[in-house]
């Protein structure tokens, strides 16, 4: 090529054309040269021959769109690990993994986006005591360290919701302090008071200018509204905001909190002791605080030779994935800390020769573009006699994690199912596998468990609490993290 | 088709790691461990548990000094938080900081995640951790996953292997 335009300028069409609009195109320039040139004859006409030959082709143009895929400037960058990249022909169905990693352009882009935040917290009778006293400090940290262009309302609740501060800027400090040790604990847990209130309250300001996001501490089982609480997280998350969930102590519901923060891409979080609920808010605060694209979403509109199975987030923090939508919410992607993904595919049974491209299509709020499209794609070949390298290690590293938090969820399913002697055995079997990587301490806590199983019949409610977000905390230190900033 | 060999369970070709057990799939070979004869006519009831175990890194470094008579070999190994004993297998990513592999582990019965020793406010603690054959502390067999107290000088046999371990007991 001696040009740098594309192939897809060359014959002046766009890069989705399809194979009639190319040809069309490219007649309608063969007309400009005259009957019986030649290659040879002039560089302008070889240009354009050669560009219809790979776009006529659909395996070449495959190949040609990965290429220009991969160098195309975009304002996140996407690299992708594959467990493969070539497939033996098959009759069966095949397994591949994608490790996925996309980060700002340079770790100091950052695009200061003022904070909308709702603070929702549980004052239910059992929360009272050390839990409502950390929280009360904490609170009393975040207010010290919000920007004075951000906005903050904290609402407890029991069984009904009171606004302890409403929707304002941080200017006086010491009369939101004031307010928050007002907070005193009566009566029983109704999540969806709290959450409707808390929304409530972030709504009071102008969506589209801010980070809107609101943050659940909650210490105990919803009562009989669990779903009109998931109604409204989806319903908020199609209105920009997010939510996060953070559980104290071993009495909540963790599959329910998990659903809670799924339609938003947000975080869950198991709190083991009070004194560490200034930590989480914290990370939590900081994250929201440095992002640099919002609303991250891949796609997953598959072709029909594959279909996503599974996937989990890993970084900025460890997070299951849903796949039954249309798009995955990925959640929001911090200035100085990748996100990244693992997603695990199923391909149908190909003949040799075939190329597959699994497309990653995402789509994020940028402070200058919403809805900023970029995309990647992942090439898989059918060969006689593929090449079997062994997958990057640090694949191999997140899905061996993963499959232990993964085994850890079914011993949890064994269990509600009542199947026991299966649950004791995928105990024992993953006791193995937290020893093989080293993890002695949760190896102890899942033995403890499996014995408990093989005597009681049961799982502790702190050892399932603490094996589900032990494994769970386990992936997100699997990616090496950019954080710039020593504290 | 991939058959899992550690549970037998079945997965599409291109599975990295057992759904059911978290097992590796594509191992290759590492030799399994020999399950040793009948030999415990030495054996003693184990000495009483340490009830209120609770493992905790070692503010500083602690040298620990590990001999072993069969093949001549003296290691000192420095630790904070453990040290696992057993075989590498770097198809699972275990490397244990006590390795017995090259000691012909295998044949004398040492499993690849055999023991770990452990530091706790009371000293050091060995805990095995459910070995195919088994701990001896002083020719005393440990219950698996149960941690007891470790004296400078005592004689540990993981599977068939004598090792003797010395460090600077602060008790004695």
């Amino acid at each position: 090529m001696t040009d740098d335009s594309d192939y897809y300028t060359i014959l002046g069409v766009s890069q989705d054309a399809t194979e009639a609009e190319i040809r069309d195109a490219f007649a309608g320039l063969l007309s400009r040269f005259p009957q019986g040139v030649g290659e040879q004859d002039d560089p302008a006409y070889a240009q354009i021959l050669h560009a219809y030959k790979v776009l006529d082709d659909p395996d070449r143009r495959a190949t040609y769109d990965s290429l220009l895929m991969d160098t195309a400037v975009s304002a996140l960058n996407v690299t992708i690990q594959a467990s493969r990249d070539q497939f033996p022909p098959s009759e069966a169905v095949q397994l591949i993994y994608l490790l996925v990693e996309i980060l700002p352009p340079d770790a100091n882009s950052k695009s200061h986006i003022p904070l909308n935040l709702s603070l929702v917290i549980d004052r239910s009778t059992s929360m009272s005591g050390e839990r409502l006293n950390h929280v009360k400090s904490s609170l009393e940290f975040l207010i010290e360290r919000l920007a004075p262009d951000d906005i903050i309302s904290i609402t407890s609740f029991s069984d009904r919701a009171e606004v302890v501060v409403p929707s304002q800027a941080v200017n006086n400090k010491n009369a939101l302090l004031a307010k928050t040790r007002g907070i005193f604990t009566s009566g029983g847990t109704e999540i969806y008071q709290g959450l409707s209130a808390g929304v409530q309250q972030l709504r009071q300001v102008s969506i589209s200018q801010h980070i809107n996001h609101l943050i659940l501490l909650t210490d105990g089982h919803t009562y009989g509204d669990a779903d009109q609480c998931l109604q409204l997280a989806q319903q908020s998350a199609r209105q920009n905001i997010g939510f996060s969930a953070f559980g104290i102590g071993t009495e909540w519901n963790d599959r329910f909190l998990d659903k809670l923060v799924a339609p938003s891409g947000g975080q869950s979080q198991y709190i083991e002791t009070p004194i560490q609920i200034i930590e989480y808010l914290q990370k939590r605060i900081k994250g929201l605080g440095s992002i640099y694209a919002r609303n991250l979403r891949l796609s997953l509109d598959f072709p029909e030779s594959a279909t996503s199975q599974f996937g989990f987030k890993l970084s900025p923090f460890a997070q299951p994935l849903t796949l039954n939508k249309q798009e995955v919410k990925l959640g929001n992607v911090e200035s100085r800390l990748p996100l990244s993904f693992l997603l695990e595919m199923r391909i149908k049974p190909q003949k040799i020769g075939k190329r597959i491209n699994i497309p990653l299509n995402f789509t994020a709020d940028l402070p200058q573009q919403q809805n900023y499209t970029f995309k990647r794609q992942h090439q898989i070949t059918i060969v006689k006699n593929a090449i079997q390298s062994p997958p990057p290690p640090d694949l191999i590293k997140a899905v061996r994690l993963l499959s232990m938090y993964r085994v850890n969820e079914k011993v949890q399913d064994d269990v509600d199912a009542g199947r026991l002697e299966a649950a004791t055995k995928r105990m024992r079997h993953l006791t193995t596998r937290l020893l093989e990587v080293g993890q002695t301490r949760l190896a102890q806590q899942a033995h403890a468990e499996g014995e408990r199983l093989a005597t009681m019949g049961e799982l502790s409610p702190e050892g399932r609490k603490k094996l589900k977000y032990g494994t769970r905390a386990l992936l997100s230190q699997t990616i090496a993290t950019l954080d710039l900033e020593s504290e | 088709m991939i058959t899992c060999q550690d549970c037998g369970s079945i997965h599409p070709e291109g599975a990295l790691f057992c759904s059911e057990c978290g097992y590796y799939l594509l191992k290759t070979a590492v030799q399994s461990t020999i399950v040793l004869p009948f030999s415990d006519f030495l054996h003693r009831p184990p000495p009483p548990p340490l009830s209120d175990f609770k493992p905790e890194p070692l503010p500083t470094p602690q040298i620990i000094t590990f001999i072993i008579p069969s093949s001549r070999r003296r290691l000192e190994i420095e630790m904070t938080d453990q040290i696992r004993v057993g075989r590498t297998d770097a198809h699972s990513d275990f490397f244990p900081e006590l390795d017995l592999t090259k000691d012909n582990g295998a044949e004398l019965g040492v499993s690849r995640i055999h023991t770990v020793i452990q530091a706790s406010g009371q000293g050091l603690v060995i805990v095995d951790l459910g070995s195919t054959n088994g701990t001896l502390l002083n020719n005393s067999s440990l219950l698996p996953q149960t941690p007891y107290p470790l004296k400078n000088g005592d004689e540990i046999r993981f599977g068939d292997m004598l090792v003797h371990i010395l460090f600077q007991d602060n008790k004695s």
